[in-house]
């Protein structure tokens, strides 16, 4: 049967190695997403290990063990006397991010469905590439605008000029920062609906609020808490422009109590404190690799790994409940 | 059939006509507060911006410094990290787009893609700063440096060549292997190049990202420039223009620390901008050529 | 009663007799654009009749149904010319929310809200101001029985109504679009998207609904057409060729170019 075959298939020899260059480059292709997956799994492993040292004997630790107890439950961050509670930082990142979601998600989604179904159409692109402009500036950017012009406006609006660092204008700096992602989300959440939504509740005499209300929002709901999560997640993660606008006052919670010549309102938004991220950039630097100190600071670094990792597997649960 | 009283409500007009009002408030108002924003970091970065401002080396302790190291190192960093993640995350995009099943292990790796994106600088700059810096022992480098931000980049390819892979028509495939071609060729002949307006700009993305990185390059390029210029040593110290507008500021020993970090506040608005209005150009460029 | 005040001042439409025109078009042209869709167009629609109208595609069929509810509005800026009347009252002096609850319409793609069964019936009524759970309770029964949908599924109104057969999801939007008591119900090639079951139930429909509404379907099925309508306008590129009793138009059209439609041998 052999001589049935044409005679140029067996000599080809072009194809085979094609073949294999085909081969070859899958491979290589496999590798690189392989790298990737190393790397992620090398970053969770030595956080974690570094992390764990804080509560483990470890070989190589240079202090005492602490517990799991002191640290998470603990109000006192002295690390030179050697207390170690983190719980004002976990306090401080909830708060900002609390404010600045409670800012951002209402401005974000609004603003998105300004534009996509009140605004006049060419509005769309420009707001677009608007926001696209804005999530690619740094937040060292953001920090300089906070330190230069907003914090002196706002101690100059409610403190008769005295320093005005703290949550206050680090959650409006976040809400800055946030704000376009979710705008660019959130228009994304509403073109995404087919137009016949809107069709069939303004036949039946829906006015265009009713119809956004009744029909496009609930319809649009979980990627817009998506987008609002997506938000969350860079605002927990944030560190720089926070760190210059914050204060940075480990001790915040005992000043808050002692500035007793403001009003509480007034204690809570413009006392200096610091955050889980703002703590890493003050002390990281000052620390002695594998002392307790050290390895707290690892501790927070991979507790800010799982919220953002919460708030990924968050967004996941939306999404597959959407499809 | 019980009739309804079903005539317009006046109540509805006017939630109508309040809602409409509102909106347009809340959206002019939020496009107000970003001109303010950006305004107020222009002019204050605008007295300092000159082309001496450019050219000068920092100063210490007195006024009068500039940021040509800081830009050089800028540029450099961008420059080796994209090096660097560009082949792994542009081979990581094609295999997950082009190779892996659909299935549990796609769907393992592209959670391993998202964590990786949305993993906060400041996790990364730790990972830097325990990895590269010390363990390795490179200490504060371009090199810790440039491996860092790649770590941040490579996610951000991955993801843009995997989208822009998917968004080439399945029918342009079909033609190519209909025409005899492998899925190499096929990949390299008519799949990136179809993909190329897409690869363009999230490479862009990544780069506006890298250059304007900040946290990561604290502890891992450090604070400090080389003392030669232009230093391209792997091993030298690699400020960057963000990392240098933090610095001053929290540092506090320049007498001018405020007026630095402005201007160098608008240097990076500015690079930014142009790199976004020249990748629209070519987008469209390339989109048009495509067609 | 306190609640009339929230209630909007209506002129009350005139009384009718039914022979008279429901609907009437006169000299109707619209324009997106540069481009007119719609060339003059002058038709009557009798009440508690079925009118359909056919033509090829793009003749302006939609357009033209879009025009008695004005939902032709949503879609970007159209140039209307000539009048337009509801029961002799120029429509495009009406208020859109008003102009919509009497002229109903439902689409050639079963549109159910994102909500149970039960929300998009009750959806209409509580646009109004229709709050009283049984008076909300009996427009939902009431509508969906109507559109022939109540016994298959009266015992399940909380579900959602994504988990309906396409031939349910259309009689559903049937049933939403008749929860508000409408006048005329407009049909934009309702059963194009459901199978040759689903369609005869929507037929039948039509013969029971007519009794109350004055119906305008858009087909392009010949078939039914001549089966579930009384009268038939025949457009062609924005133009109205003919129009007049089913019965005269598929038997005995006046002009040939219908003819040719009709038959299949156009073009
Ligand atoms: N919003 C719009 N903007 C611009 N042109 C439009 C718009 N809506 C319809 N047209 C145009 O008007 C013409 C008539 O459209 P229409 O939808 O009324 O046709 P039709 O008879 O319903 O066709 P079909 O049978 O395919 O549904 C078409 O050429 C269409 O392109
Ligand atoms: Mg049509």
């Amino acid at each position: 049967m052999s001589r049935s075959f044409p005679k140029s298939f067996s000599s080809r020899p072009r194809l085979p190695l094609s073949l294999w260059a085909d081969r070859g480059a899958g491979t290589l292709f496999l590798i690189s997403t392989l790298v990737l997956v190393a790397l992620i799994f090398s970053l969770i492993g030595f956080l974690a290990w570094r992390g764990a040292g804080a509560f483990i004997a470890l070989p190589g630790n240079t202090d005492r063990v602490l517990s799991l107890r002191e640290v998470f439950l603990g109000l006192d961050w002295s690390p030179t006397q050697d207390r170690f509670g983190v719980l004002p930082f976990i306090f401080g990142s909830f708060t900002v991010v609390g404010l600045s979601i409670a800012l951002a998600g209402p401005l974000g989604v609004l603003t998105a469905v300004f534009v996509t179904q009140i605004a006049p159409r060419w509005m769309r692109a420009v707001m677009r590439q608007a926001m696209d402009l804005l999530v690619g500036i740094p937040s060292v950017v953001y920090g300089i605008f906070g330190l230069a012009t907003l914090l002196p406006f706002l101690g100059d609006r409610w403190l008769d000029g005295q320093p005005s660092a703290g949550f206050l204008a680090s959650a409006l700096i976040l809400t800055v920062m946030i704000v376009p992602t979710i705008v660019s989300l959130s228009m994304d959440a509403f073109e995404a609906l087919p137009r016949s939504l809107d069709e069939g509740a303004r036949a039946l005499g829906s006015t265009t609020w009713q119809s956004i209300a009744s029909v496009l929002i609930p319809a649009a709901w979980p990627r817009l808490v998506t987008a609002v999560v997506l938000g969350m997640g860079r605002a927990i993660g944030e560190a720089m422009a926070i760190q210059m606008v914050i204060g940075n006052n480990p001790q915040w919670i005992s000043l808050m109590r002692d500035l007793t010549d403001r009003t509480p309102l007034l204690r809570f938004l413009f006392t200096p404190a610091s955050t889980l991220t703002t703590e890493l950039v003050q002390e990281l630097p000052n620390t002695a690799a594998h002392s307790a100190w050290n390895n707290v600071l690892f501790a927070l670094g991979l507790l800010l790994y799982l919220l953002t990792m919460g708030s990924i597997l968050l967004t996941r649960r939306l999404s597959r409940r959407r499809a | 059939m019980k009739k309804l009283d079903l005539r317009p409500r006046l109540s509805a007009r006017i939630m109508d006509g309040a809602m409409k009002v509102a909106l347009w408030a809340v959206a002019l108002g939020f496009i107000a507060a970003l001109l303010v924003v950006m305004g107020a970091i222009l002019k204050q970065g605008w007295p300092v911006l000159n082309w001496g401002f450019l050219s000068k080396m920092p100063e210490t302790l007195d006024a009068g410094g500039g940021v040509r190291p800081q830009l050089f190192n800028s540029i450099y960093l961008v420059a080796l990290s994209l090096a660097g993640s560009l082949p792994i995350g542009i081979g990581a995009g094609i295999y997950m787009a082009e190779y892996a099943k659909e299935g549990r292990l796609t769907g393992f790796f592209r959670l391993c893609v998202e964590t990786l994106s949305a993993t906060p600088s400041i996790v990364l700059a730790l990972f830097g700063l325990m990895v590269f810096v010390q363990a390795l022992d490179w200490s504060f480098s371009i090199r810790s440096g440039a491996c860092a931000l790649a770590m941040l980049n490579i996610p951000i390819l991955t993801r843009v060549t995997e989208l822009s892979l998917r968004g080439v028509p399945q029918e342009m495939k079909e033609a190519s292997y209909g025409l005899g071609a492998t899925k190499l060729q096929t990949i390299l002949r008519v799949l990136l190049p179809a993909a190329a307006p897409g690869l363009l700009t999230g490479t862009v993305l990544a780069a506006g990202r890298a250059f304007g990185e900040s946290a990561v390059l604290v502890f891992t390029a450090g604070t400090n420039t080389s003392m030669t210029y232009p230093d391209f040593s792997l091993k030298a110290p690699g400020e960057t223009l963000a990392v240098h507008l933090w610095y001053v500021v929290s540092d506090g020993t320049l007498p001018d620390a405020r007026e630095i970090a402005a201007g160098t506040a608008a240097v990076m608005v500015l690079v930014l901008l142009v790199m976004n209005i020249v990748v629209r150009l070519l987008d469209r460029r390339l989109k048009r050529h495509a067609r | 009663m306190p609640d009339s005040i929230l209630i909007e001042p209506v002129m009350e439409a005139p009384l009718h007799p039914t022979d008279r025109a429901r609907l009437r078009a006169e000299n109707l042209r619209v324009a997106y654009g540069p481009k007119e869709v719609l060339k003059g167009v002058s038709l009557d629609i009798p009440a508690n009749q079925v009118t359909a109208i056919i033509g090829p595609s793009g003749c302006g069929k939609s357009t033209f149904l879009k025009c008695f509810n004005r939902i032709h509005e949503l879609s970007g800026p159209a140039k209307v010319t000539g009048r337009i009347e509801l029961d002799g009252r120029d429509l495009m002096a009406m208020r859109e929310v008003e102009l919509r609850r009497r002229v109903g319409m439902v689409f050639q793609k079963p549109n159910p809200f994102p909500k149970s069964i039960y929300d998009n019936v009750a959806f209409g009524p509580r646009l109004f101001g229709v709050r009283g759970r049984s008076d909300l309770d009996g427009a939902v029964e009431d509508g969906l029985r109507k559109a022939a949908l109540w016994d298959e599924v009266k015992d399940r109104l909380a579900d959602s109504a994504q988990g309906l057969s396409g031939g349910q999801q259309q009689r559903l939007c049937i049933a939403r679009a008749l929860a508000v008591q409408p006048e005329v119900l407009l049909m934009d090639e309702p059963c194009s998207a459901l199978d040759p079951i689903a369609t005869a139930r929507i037929e039948e429909l039509l013969f029971d609904l007519k009794r109350e509404l004055t119906i305008v379907i858009v087909t392009h099925n010949m078939q039914q057409a001549a089966r579930a309508s009384d009268r038939t306008a025949f457009l062609w590129l924005g133009e109205l060729v003919e129009e007049g009793p089913t019965e005269t138009i598929f038997t005995n059209p006046g002009k040939p170019m219908t003819e040719d439609y009709i038959t299949g041998r156009f073009g």
